[in-house]
């Protein structure tokens, strides 16, 4: 078979895998996806309390792969975070792949937006990722090798009314990912980034409100908003040995979104 | 599978500056991905070397010796693709390069090379698009991927024409990408960094040490983001731009690889 060629530059087979926020929608996408593609993995939530959802998610990597090792942990906790790096590291035999799959939307008016709405969106979509970054990237550092994944949004590129604390929080974890990048580059660790356009999920706004989804749809190149695992191949390719050269860079599945004034 | 939405197995690809260096190694890799091969290029015997590479892997390549500034030509060279596989499925938009104008103060660069520059850059990407399009809209499917630079995004000194028709390449990918959406064509841009082809190269970047990650670029690298693009396994990227340049349009703030310019003692 002559077109297996390609499929060996993309494999991850006996690479090990820890995805954090496994739980969120695109957090399963990318475990999914990883899993088809021979990663071993650790899937650890963002959230405490989550042992249902986790255990969902893992049914579904085991279907496309391995069973995969769960970690229930809050990622607001620094020391949960290094425990689940480091027991990634000693459970997997290496950490190879991080992904940060953290969100929590926030939607409203800037003016009205008060201290306690700071402090939750950017802990929860920026400081965490940080955290995550710092403990897995030290364990990679030690190895000489990794790659990190953030997976953000379009948003982290482009404002929106009534999404100013998100879409700073956004912006903070692309611009993080290049500095890290700078900073790893000669220490063997990638860092890359993956901006999704309108997801379909069940926190869209779409389904709080029929005008916006019918104007956003045809505002949209493709009228259709992006299905989760349609950021399985950016990621693939994205933490595959195949992008040995790419690092610093942030890969856009918006379907050409962004191209549009 | 996953892996398996990566193959191009019954896909047909026109790659232009495919007699050399990043067209040659796109042209085995998308062979080695299960596509035939339609390798443009000025030099037929340079193609023949591409076509034996890629005879190698059991695919087929077609040899179009062609000049993409010249439309005619390229109009020519999708009439050929289709003619002899029967369908263009992906076009690689490879071909161009820097010229003797290159480094030259500005009073000194002639209409001449400053037009013939643009039409080997960005002309020829508007030409083979304008070609293939009508074959990919009668398909329903279709793939566009133009090469740019790293000068498409940022400025160089004495650097006009190069910098100027790679900027354009990146706007061609966004224009196309939003008009053919609805006919499942999907149009990205490489924005390849330091790939040196020879020693020549090499020293002149100084065996890459400017760059972030501490080496340039190998020609097989781009292969594999080229095959991504080009597969299923990317259908809902468009109109994007992506850098493949060990970290190198990352910063530009300070210089890589001198002395760590900001201090490693956290203060």
């Amino acid at each position: 078979m002559p077109s297996d060629g390609i499929a060996n530059d993309f494999s991850l087979e006996g690479r090990g895998a820890l995805v954090v926020g496994a739980e969120s929608v695109v957090g399963r996408a990318a475990a999914v996806a990883l899993s088809e593609a021979g990663a071993k993995l650790l899937i650890a939530s963002q959230e405490p309390g989550t042992d249902a959802k986790l255990k969902e998610v893992a049914k579904a990597v085991q279907a496309a792969g391995e069973k995969p090792i769960l970690q229930v942990q809050n990622s607001a906790v620094r020391a949960d975070l290094s425990a689940t790096a480091d027991l990634a590291a000693k459970q997997l035999g290496r950490l190879d792949i991080l992904i940060n799959a953290f969100d929590a939307p926030w939607y409203g008016p800037a003016e009205t937006a008060d201290d306690t709405a700071y402090e939750r969106v950017m802990d929860s979509n920026l400081k965490r990722v940080w955290a995550s970054c710092q403990e897995g990237g030290r364990v990679m550092v030690r190895q000489g090798s990794g790659v990190i994944v953030n997976v953000i949004s379009v948003l982290a590129d482009r404002g929106v009314p009534n999404a100013s604390l998100y879409c700073m929080a956004k912006a903070g974890v692309l611009n993080l990912t290049r500095a890290l990048a700078l900073e790893w580059a000669r220490k063997g660790v990638r860092v890359n980034a993956l901006e999704t356009g309108w997801l379909e999920e069940p926190a869209s706004p779409t389904n709080a409100d029929e005008d916006f989804k019918k104007t956003l749809l045809k505002y949209l190149p493709s009228n259709r908003l992006v299905k989760p695992e349609e950021i399985g191949g950016a990621l693939l390719y994205l933490v595959s040995p195949a992008a040995g050269f790419v690092t610093g860079e942030a890969i856009i599945v918006d379907g050409g979104l962004m191209c549009r004034v | 599978m996953i892996l398996d939405d990566l193959k191009l197995d019954g896909r047909v690809a026109v790659i232009t500056g495919a007699g050399r260096g990043l067209g040659r190694a796109m042209s085995i890799k998308f062979a080695q991905a299960g596509a035939d091969i339609v390798a443009a290029s000025r030099t037929r015997t340079q193609l023949e070397e591409t076509a034996a590479e890629v005879g190698k892997t059991g695919r087929k390549c077609v040899i179009a010796p062609t000049d993409v500034t010249s439309s005619e030509q390229v109009n020519a060279l999708a009439a050929t693709a289709v003619r002899e596989l029967g369908r263009i499925d992906i076009l690689v938009n490879n071909a161009g390069g820097g010229d003797d104008s290159l480094g030259k103060p500005i009073e000194q660069i002639t209409d001449a090379e400053w037009r013939r520059g643009l039409d080997t850059n960005l002309t020829s990407q508007f030409y083979a698009a304008r070609a293939v399009i009508p074959q990919m809209v009668r398909q329903n499917r279709g793939k566009i991927i133009n090469i740019a630079s790293g000068y498409g995004l940022r400025g160089g000194k004495h650097n006009y024409m190069y910098a100027c028709s790679k900027g354009g390449v990146l706007q061609l990918t966004r224009s196309l990408a939003l008009t053919y959406a609805q006919y499942n064509i999907q149009t990205n841009c490489i924005v390849p960094g330091i790939f040196p082809h020879n020693e020549e190269m090499m020293r002149f970047f100084k065996g890459g040490k400017f760059i972030p990650i501490g080496r340039p670029g190998d020609d097989a690298e781009l292969g594999p983001l080229a095959v991504f693009l080009a597969a299923d396994l990317s259908n809902h990227i468009n109109g994007e731009i992506i850098a493949i340049d060990g970290g190198g349009l990352a910063g530009g703030v300070t210089p890589t690889g001198v002395v760590p310019v900001l201090p490693a003692e956290p203060r």
